[in-house]
């Protein structure tokens, strides 16, 4: 299982965070989600899997300085 | 016996006014040149068109200089002042001190904001703010005394010379046995042998039972403050609580501070952990989207990075509470305990470093090459207890290391160091040395513009070459982010009041990841609001970081998530309920605009403020050399083909260099255009007669040096 915002995800193998956006239905640019304490950026969103039993934060807004 | 004497030179008895809706309604005067004690009035105008902190700041600092005034005259005056909001504990990130000056980088008014208790105690202890004007002839310490309503300035002989061993001692000397209590603000050597001196403004840490301190870091105000012979600034005040501001409606503020507070404690360990582990999160986020300078800008992105990255300094920092002012549930000023110098005075002393923050880690890290965590935090130190801006020594640094490598300086020139890009311990000889005022270090410490200045005409380096890696604008260093691929960012830098600092916009994500500003006249409209918006938090005594760094569940499905309209609108009610003047979320950025046009007539009033001087460095605009180009090559040859139409077939790297340059500088005219025109300015940068009238900031002088500069209407 992957919990992500309060729900938890049935996790399949080489799920990608991509996979995961597009499970819960969610098409916010996210430029950033966080799995556990690791901090993944856009770019990687489909190369990076989910292991399982991970707690997936997406992170809703980066606006630095 | 202690090793060191203050000596009474002048004092002032003074009557603590009742703070009312978060003022007092007087500023503190003081010469050093005569020893000079004042209490001014501040009149109904002033607090209605400038608010508080910074405003103020600017207010006094017009009415202290010239136009011929230099940074280094004595009628320059040091400015600091907190605001109607500061020193509100129950509300996060209310603690916070601005400070302004005239810059000795960019010979205009500089401002910086900074954490730490100075600014509140000044306020509680009864002056809106505090003007320094005038040079002492000796080693002096400014001590207000908000308890016994006394104001002193005492002779200093025998103090420790840097930050770090003067914040504590100051504080123990002061503290009757309640060192939290006091807050102390000084400089160091650095600040005093170079043109990049930052201020050290310090918080009590009751569970490490020492003062920590954060940096009023940009611009050189250090180096103006110990240029004075100020060593440093102390207060004293008593217990906070949330009703020593004497909020207009204290039960509309407790519920809307608590409701801020919760959603931060709620919220914050789902997004960027920032009570845990500070902006550090940003270090890897900047590399993955090709951000993160590194070797002076040239490149966004190095396979390194991640070891300077939130998991190193996870397990580095010393885990606690770490807010640098009371009550704040953001608490990022995260430190590393016993640390161990490998160089230096406290070579093999263990001290507790507090930092370092993602600019830090950028500036004096990547940006130089380097990638070891350690010594990132060693020159962190170093910085801090000699008192200069790790902003600036970074982007210093990492130009006069990218001249080194192009052959532009040789060892001949540093005096043997081998200032090669990641090359740790010749920056931390050269940290050492700017402190010390001796061989290379010396030239660093004058800043990009003086070095580009002193390689071209004593070194014979090639001026244009440098012109264009040499990252400041107006005069000041660039803060740390990668703007090649953000225009609205590249504006956000360059039409920046003080220089490229990114406190004013922070526009990166919105344009270059989201596309959410595809247009001029888009980028024009957040190159208004934010600024706006920004400038107000210090007006008002406050932190940016609530705003946006942690922001509602439900933001994203807002009409402007970027704007954060829910915490506006809490922010709105925040500065209502404590000054009881009514206000709704246009109403700040009005607030904002009157101060922000009159800063930019301040620099126009100071011969800057103009279009020409809104220029960038082409290194913050696009590939400098063929190296970078070739680096990105995909990116820049379908820039050139999709958005300029350009036949790429055939070309060479240099000839499609060439190109995207002109194209890049010229998007970045058109950008001007488009904001100049929207925050109601001339084509020159210059706002109008009619704009200032609205505004409520007609002031004689102000239409004066209008009509002086060719704007009638």
């Amino acid at each position: 299982m992957i919990k992500v915002s309060d729900k938890t995800v049935t996790w399949q193998a080489g799920m990608t965070i991509t996979d995961l956006l597009k499970e819960i239905d969610d098409d916010h640019p996210y430029a950033v989600v966080r799995i556990n304490d690791r901090y993944i950026a856009r770019p990687d969103f489909d190369r990076t899997a989910i292991p399982n039993n991970s707690e997936v934060f997406l992170i809703p807004m980066i606006a630095g300085g | 016996m202690p090793d060191y004497e203050l000596k009474l030179v002048k004092s002032m008895e003074y009557k603590r006014p009742e703070i009312d809706k978060g003022y007092v309604d007087q500023t503190l005067y003081v010469n050093l040149s005569d020893q000079e004690l004042a209490v001014k009035p501040v009149d109904p105008k002033t607090k209605d068109v400038f608010i508080g902190g910074k405003g103020y700041d600017l207010w006094l600092l017009w009415n202290a200089v010239e136009p011929t005034t230099r940074w280094d005259d004595p009628q320059n005056a040091v400015c600091i002042a907190s605001g109607p909001l500061g020193g509100t504990p129950i509300y996060p990130g209310s603690g916070k001190s601005i400070v302004t000056t005239l810059s000795p980088l960019t010979g205009s008014v500089i401002d910086s904001n900074v954490g730490g208790y100075f600014g509140p105690y000044l306020k509680f202890s009864g002056f809106d703010a505090l003007e320094i004007q005038g040079q002492a002839a000796e080693d002096t310490v400014i001590f207000i005394d908000g308890i016994e309503q006394q104001v002193q300035i005492l002779s200093a002989v025998g103090l420790p010379k840097n930050a770090y061993d003067l914040s504590n001692r100051l504080t123990e000397h002061f503290a009757a046995g309640k060192p939290r209590s006091i807050s102390v603000v000084s400089a160091g050597p650095g600040a005093e042998n170079t043109l990049i001196g930052c201020l050290n403004f310090t918080w009590y840490d009751v569970k490490r039972k020492r003062a920590r301190y954060k940096q009023a870091g940009r611009g050189g105000i250090g180096t103006v403050f110990a240029r004075k012979g100020i060593k440093a600034l102390v207060v004293r005040w008593d217990t906070v609580t949330a009703d020593t501001n004497n909020p207009s409606d204290k039960a509309v503020l407790k519920d809307v501070a608590k409701r801020y507070s919760r959603e931060i404690v709620e919220l914050d360990p789902k997004q960027n952990e920032m009570s845990r582990i500070g902006t550090t999160h940003l270090v890897t986020i900047m590399n993955d989207h090709d951000l993160l300078p590194t070797h002076n800008f040239r490149y966004g992105s190095h396979p390194q990075a991640p070891n300077l990255g939130q998991q190193v300094y996870r397990l580095l920092f010393d885990p606690g509470f770490d807010g640098c002012w009371m009550g704040c549930t953001v608490a990022c000023s995260h430190g590393v305990k016993d640390f161990v110098p490998l160089t230096g005075p406290f070579k093999g002393r263990k001290v507790f470093v507090d930092g370092p923050e993602y600019e830090t880690i950028a500036g004096c890290g990547s940006n130089l090459g380097i990638f070891d965590p350690n010594t990132v935090v060693e020159i962190n130190f170093y910085c801090d207890a000699y008192g200069l801006d790790t902003i600036s020594v970074g982007t210093a640094l990492a130009f006069a290391m990218e001249c080194f490598e192009l052959g532009l300086i040789n060892e001949s020139h540093t005096g043997g160091i081998d200032l090669s890009f990641g090359n740790r311990l010749s920056a931390l000889k050269i940290v050492h040395q700017m402190a010390a005022a001796e061989g290379f270090g010396r030239i660093v410490g004058q800043g990009v513009r003086k070095m580009k200045e002193i390689f071209a005409g004593e070194f014979g380096a090639d001026p244009i070459i440098m012109a264009d890696i040499g990252m400041e604008a107006k005069g000041l260093e660039f803060s740390e982010y990668m703007t090649k691929e953000s225009l609205a960012q590249q504006g956000g830098y360059g039409l920046a009041l003080k220089g490229p600092q990114h406190d004013e916009a922070w526009l990166i994500f919105l344009d270059m990841v989201h596309n959410f500003m595809p247009t001029f006249e888009q980028k024009a409209e957040a190159l208004h609001w934010f600024p706006m918006f920004r400038t107000w938090f210090s007006l008002c005594g406050l932190c940016k970081l609530p705003w946006n760094d942690i922001v509602p569940e439900d933001n994203k499905d807002t009409a402007e998530p970027a704007k954060v309209m829910k915490h506006v609108n809490w922010y709105a009610d925040y500065f209502s309920a404590v000054t009881g003047r009514s206000s709704t979320p246009d109403d700040l950025i009005k607030m904002s605009e009157a101060v922000y046009n009159f800063q930019r007539i301040f620099n126009l009033k100071m011969g800057f403020g103009r279009r020409e001087h809104d220029a960038l460095p082409y290194r913050a605009v696009g590939p400098v050399t063929e190296l970078e180009y070739e680096s990105r090559a995909e990116r820049y040859d379908t820039q050139l083909q999709e958005k300029f139409a350009v036949d790429i077939s055939g070309k060479t790297s240099a000839e499609k260099l060439a190109l995207l340059r002109q194209f890049r500088q010229d998007q970045y005219e058109k950008l001007k255009d488009a904001v100049y025109r929207r925050r109601g300015w001339t084509a020159d940068g210059i706002p109008t007669v009619e704009k200032v009238k609205s505004l409520g900031i007609d002031f004689p002088q102000v239409i004066e040096l209008l009509r002086a500069n060719g704007v009638q209407s």
